[in-house]
């Protein structure tokens, strides 16, 4: 097999896996705390046997993944006016408790479920710093203060009813995400030293669709570029082939 | 092809987006009819290779996994029942 055709090969799968990610960032427009990925790739050399009439070994480059980049800057906060949407303005990710475990997220959309329990949309409870979360009708009116703080007034007393735990980790980056909005890690949480959240908002999405559509382009134009490279290196086997067959014997 | 299909659960959900505020325009007349949102989840990611897998026996680690996403979905569509305008209306 010709070495060129590998090498445009290699280039045509990374290519499929960056549009996969790009597609998925795309898909994920309207995901509240999504934070967007972008695929790295990076170079792989072989050495091969020297061509006729050459010294050494000759080096060949193909590409391969390197990983997956995840951009945690902060997406913009939407006004939702729901009183359990909660954005987190800056670094954090709020608590979960799983079946499978803590998992953090930064979906602030929470609900209460049929026991009081202040839930996210797949039904797991969402940690205060003393486990899970209460409201019952009588708490009337809930505040959530930019620390996480949880309060209501009744009957013009205030009654505190727990605290949002907000975490975050030394590197953000490197949690696995889970889907559902969800990630995991094996790092310590830590407690970030200012936390600053808003009530009636929820986090949107970091994804710009108009930046992504110009990667997709970006990707589209590279595999196309190197489509015609493999369809220019058959052509001239072709030829090659078909000239050596119509040469005297 | 994965991209189509992943980009296809994006337009899937875009739609239910457009049905929900369609059906809050609908409705903006109704009494005490409560505003709906949608809310999205993104699916189950594929690991290609796990964030701070070993990549060396120097006990280098690899700070970013390979992890594909398999595109969003639904989680809900709920209510928020903050209090609407009252209006009067004459009527005994």
């Amino acid at each position: 097999m010709d070495n060129s055709l590998l090498v445009s090969l290699s280039q045509q799968l990374a290519a499929y896996r960056a549009m996969d990610v790009i597609a998925n960032n795309l898909a994920n427009v309207s995901t509240p705390g999504f934070k967007r990925e972008a695929a790295k790739f990076e170079e792989y050399i072989t050495h091969t046997r020297p061509a006729e009439g050459e010294k050494g070994p000759q080096s060949l480059s193909f590409v391969k993944d390197a990983g997956v980049m995840r951009d945690i800057s902060q997406g913009n906060l939407e006004q939702t006016s729901a009183p359990y949407d909660v954005a987190i303005a800056g670094k954090g990710y709020f608590a979960v408790q799983t079946a499978t475990g803590m998992r953090y997220t930064r979906d602030g959309h929470f609900s209460l479920d049929a026991n009081g329990n202040l839930v996210t949309s797949q039904g797991y409870q969402v940690q205060g710093d003393g486990g899970a979360i209460t409201i019952t009708p009588n708490d009337g009116d809930i505040h959530i203060a930019p620390d996480g703080t949880i309060s209501s007034v009744v009957r013009g007393v205030g009654n505190q009813i727990g605290k949002l735990k907000v975490v975050d980790f030394a590197d953000g980056s490197a949690l696995t995400k889970q889907g559902a909005n969800l990630y995991s890690t094996s790092q310590t949480p830590t407690t970030p030293a200012t936390v600053n959240l808003q009530q009636g908002a929820l986090e949107a999405s970091n994804v710009q669709p108009v930046i992504e559509i110009s990667h997709m382009i970006e990707v589209m134009r590279a595999y196309e570029a190197t489509a015609t490279l493999s369809k220019s290196q058959e052509d001239m086997m072709r030829q090659a082939i078909d000239k050596l067959g119509q040469m005297p014997s | 092809m994965r991209a189509l299909s992943i980009a296809s659960t994006g337009m899937l959900a875009q739609q239910t987006n457009v049905e929900v505020i369609a059906n809050n325009l609908a409705n903006m007349n109704t009494t005490a009819f409560k505003q709906q949102r949608a809310e999205f989840t993104d699916l189950l990611y594929q690991n290609i290779q796990t964030p701070g897998s070993q990549t060396s026996d120097q006990g280098t680690y690899a700070p970013n996994g390979i992890q594909l996403g398999a595109g969003v979905r639904t989680a809900a569509v709920y209510r928020i029942t903050t209090q609407g305008d009252l209006k009067s209306t004459g009527n005994p």
